[in-house]
């Protein structure tokens, strides 16, 4: 239907029913005929009802007359908002009032008359337009919200929870675009992966990582740590960024320790299957840059920086169970661990021998810092 | 007929009903048939409601016929039915009869006078 709006015609004189339907085709408005109120509500309940843009409703009808009917209309949660004017008989503005009070828009005096049934019909659809208009804007939002609030669940599952959150905050679009901050790289891997993956069969494989990365992540998100890729078996992580952490540098020791003892158990089950596995972590603390790294398409959020490097070389070195400090960092959590030297290592792309200290356990709470998170000393 | 009395067929309320419609003389003679056809189902239901003295039955009716007399001029039986509508909804018959039948015989006459009106040739 090409018609400006649909008005359903309510009146049981056909006369009547018949001019009003004549004057609507000349405002360009197509008509549906009801003659009594039963019937109309048929039409405005059924499936014709979404249509209809207005109803012109007579007051005395048979079957149901027009205050049931305008109280049925009014009734209904979906068709409530759909405009109603009343026609009705200058002898009869009492009723005339008594539905305005019952949510009629107006009404229309008869005999009818076009230049009021055009005024008054006129400004009920454009009142029927704003009020379709706004209706179909919250629902844009309302779906709109929706699609972002999916979005971030589906993105909280790819990223690391607190670059999924930075993704859809203004103040997260500057981080992403690239800031310095002193951050504490972690980096852990498998000694004997490699030669484990040439042996072990694909299925195998998938299964130990699988296994590795859960108990990983877990600690990972214990810790608040910024997971930002895992390859095979090397994971990188660092802490105080995106968002900041005072205590940094303990929260990456303490997973990594907690790391090294979760670990422990799993080592011991693979060991049984004849896998000879075992686990390494490398840990510094510098500035670092940090925000988008890569190209239109692809982005991670990432760290560059000589702590990135040097944690990922003292990763290199570390033997089995070792969770090699950079000297800086050893100096922040010296009260919270008992370490031991491993002298200074080569490191290649450092121009001098770099001094590293072996984290061998925590310290017990009562004599470590007194801010101590007990999560991070269990296991 | 003295001058207080509404006219049987009033000319000018038909012109205009043809004006509004933008002059559809087809469409305004076509409004009068329905009219005529409707009038008598309306005043034979009015003469039941009246002979059986069932108030409320004489509302409809005599409310329909009232607005579609109107529109179409047809303002002394309009008038007449207003006056039997109001009957109906206060409940008191009395008199009524008489009502009715003059009523009839406006009837009568208003179809004499639109069967006139459609018979007359239009430029």
């Amino acid at each position: 239907m090409t018609a400006a709006g649909v008005v359903l015609v309510v009146d049981d004189s056909a006369v009547n029913r018949k001019l009003v339907v004549q004057l609507l085709s000349g405002l360009g408005l197509a008509a549906i005929e009801a003659d009594n109120g039963a019937a109309a509500l048929e039409i405005v309940r059924g499936e014709r009802g979404e249509s209809v843009d207005l109803v012109l409703l007579d007051v005395v009808m048979p079957e149901l007359d027009g205050y049931e009917t305008l109280a049925a209309i009014k009734a209904d949660e979906a068709r409530r908002h759909l405009p109603v004017i009343m026609i009705s008989g200058v002898d009869e503005l009492d009723s005339v009032v008594r539905c305005i009070e019952m949510g009629a828009t107006d009404y229309l005096p008869k005999p009818i008359n076009a230049a009021i049934l055009r005024a008054r019909v006129n400004a009920s659809l454009a009142d029927k337009r704003v009020h379709d208009l706004e209706k179909e804007y919250l629902e844009r939002q309302a779906a709109l919200t929706e699609t972002i609030e999916r979005q971030r669940r589906e993105l909280s599952r790819f990223l690391s929870p607190q670059v999924a959150a930075l993704v859809s905050t203004a103040e997260g679009e500057q981080l992403l675009a690239g800031h310095r901050r002193q951050i504490t790289v972690v980096f852990c891997d498998l000694r004997g992966f490699t030669a484990f993956a040439e042996q072990a069969e694909p299925e195998e494989l998938l299964g130990v990582l699988r296994d590795y990365h859960r108990m990983m992540g877990e600690q990972v998100m214990a810790n608040g740590g910024t997971l930002e890729h895992f390859a095979g078996d090397g994971m990188m992580i660092f802490f105080n960024d995106p968002v900041p952490q005072e205590d940094h540098v303990e929260r990456a020791v303490r997973m990594a320790v907690t790391m090294r003892e979760r670990f422990a158990d799993l080592g011991r089950g693979w060991r049984k299957r004849g896998y000879d596995l075992n686990f390494g972590v490398g840990l510094a603390v510098g500035y670092a840059t940090l925000g988008r790294i890569g190209f239109e398409g692809r982005y991670d959020y990432g760290a560059i920086g000589n702590a990135v490097i040097l944690a990922s070389r003292l990763s290199s070195e570390a033997r089995a169970d070792q969770i090699l400090l950079s000297q800086r960092a050893f100096a922040v959590v010296e009260e919270l661990v008992e370490a031991s030297s491993v002298g200074e290592l080569t490191l290649k792309g450092f121009s001098r021998p770099v001094p590293a200290m072996n984290v061998e356990r925590l310290r017990n709470s009562a004599d470590a810092v007194a801010d101590f998170a007990p999560e991070a000393v269990t296991g | 007929m003295t001058d207080d009395t509404p006219a049987t067929l009033d000319d000018a309320v038909l012109a205009a009903l043809r004006d509004s419609v933008g002059g559809d003389h087809a469409f305004v003679a076509d409004l009068v048939e329905t009219y005529l056809a409707d009038g008598s189902t309306q005043i034979a239901a009015i003469e039941r409601a009246v002979g059986l003295g069932d108030a409320a039955d004489l509302v409809r009716p005599a409310h329909t016929l009232k607005s579609a007399s109107f529109t179409v001029g047809a303002m002394r039986l309009g008038e007449l039915s207003r006056g039997l509508e109001q009957r109906g909804r206060s409940g008191e018959l009395d008199g009524a009869a008489v009502d009715a039948a003059e009523a009839r015989v406006e009837w009568d006459a208003v179809v004499v006078a639109l069967r006139g009106w459609l018979s007359e040739p239009r430029s």
